[in-house]
């Protein structure tokens, strides 16, 4: 079986993706930068230099845009906090919020940690993540943070998927792909 | 709140003490979104990294950062073994962790196209917190099929009694209360 790929580049740093079928119809290039190293921090540099300068904290959701949030922050020196999938035992006093993910077709929570709260409230927030798709999770986690009381003024991610959209501070673009 | 210091390297945090059976209680740690402390951590662990070493092997969610961390230190690569299947998966590695926690059951799943990697190499396993070793036993059992060979268990920190095979930097008491 032959593999099919698309070719793309990071901030200098090309990799080819898998193209791998995701539902009825629909195929994606496949980016996951969980391992690799390169791709995270060139990234993380290329967005610290586009980071609007008010930002005064970075959110990101759980689990694959993590690293990136975590190298943003060591360049920026704002703090990251991480909207998890599963309320926790240990959490004190939980946010959260449920979207429908495109990529699973399942209902997805997003929960805030209630001591991370104080990192938001007030604040403004840039979002991180990896892949901006149908934008379920982004206006999720927005609602959720507009919950808590921060005024998200950036979306920042690696790449914008499917229609092109100009609300987000992207490095790359992929298209959407027909399974054959 | 009751809080207890634990110290890696220069940074102390004081972490907030969770009851999580009655009587018994623990400093809950959460390496992610701490820079610092993932950071010296990390230039920590990076340092029992036996010279063989090919590639890192960790799972989601909070040693990520820490694996990321030590990756830009060492320049090795690391794999991120997931707690649920992903749509995208292919011929996954699929293996139960045993755990002491009643009534918890947990799945490990690693993509093939990610096993691959592992084949043949020397991995580290890479931890934020090991207690019981539940978890370590798990990823080191999908390291062995993925036909990786693990030449090292590190963790930042060491919570409770077992003795395990583990290099850490920190011990994490579990409190008892009379």
């Amino acid at each position: 079986m032959t593999v099919k790929t698309y070719a793309v580049e990071v901030a200098g740093v090309r990799r080819e993706l898998p193209v791998v079928q995701v539902g009825p119809g629909v195929a994606v290039a496949l980016f996951n930068m969980l391992g690799d190293t390169e791709v995270v921090e060139e990234a993380a540099a290329a967005l610290a230099k586009r980071m609007p300068a008010d930002v005064e904290t970075l959110v990101t959701p759980e689990v694959k845009a993590v690293p990136l949030a975590h190298a943003l922050s060591r360049l920026t020196g704002r703090p990251y906090v991480v909207a998890r999938k599963t309320e926790k035992p240990y959490m004190i006093n939980p946010v959260s919020r449920t979207v429908i993910s495109i990529t699973t077709g399942k209902p997805q929570l997003l929960v805030l940690d209630g001591t991370d709260v104080p990192l938001i409230k007030d604040k403004r927030v840039a979002i991180v993540d990896d892949v901006v798709s149908t934008g379920s999770t982004l206006k999720g986690l927005s609602d959720l943070i507009a919950d808590v009381g921060g005024q998200v003024v950036a979306v920042m991610a690696v790449f914008t998927e499917g229609s092109p959209r100009n609300d987000v501070i992207a490095l790359g673009h992929l298209p959407l792909f027909k399974p054959e | 709140m009751e809080t207890y210091p634990i110290t890696i390297g220069k940074i102390t945090r004081h972490v907030p003490v969770v009851e999580t059976l009655p009587g018994v209680h623990i400093p809950l740690v959460e390496i992610m979104g701490d820079v610092e402390l993932v950071q010296a951590a990390a230039e920590g662990l990076v340092k029992h990294l036996p010279p063989e070493t090919d590639a890192l092997l960790t799972l989601e969610t909070s040693p990520i950062v820490l694996a990321h961390a030590m990756s830009t230190i060492c320049g090795k690569p690391y794999v991120v073994v997931r707690r649920k299947r992903r749509p995208y998966m292919q011929d996954p590695i699929i293996q139960e962790v045993e755990s002491l926690t009643l009534g918890v059951s947990e799945t490990l799943w690693l993509d093939s196209r990610m096993a691959e990697k592992l084949m043949g190499q020397n991995v580290a396993l890479v931890f934020d917190v090991v207690s019981s070793g539940g978890t370590m036993n798990a990823l080191e059992k999908v390291a062995k099929k993925a036909g990786a060979k693990v030449v090292a268990r590190l963790a930042a920190f060491h919570q409770g009694n077992s003795k395990l095979p583990i290099t850490f930097l920190s011990e994490i008491p579990i409190l008892q209360t009379a």
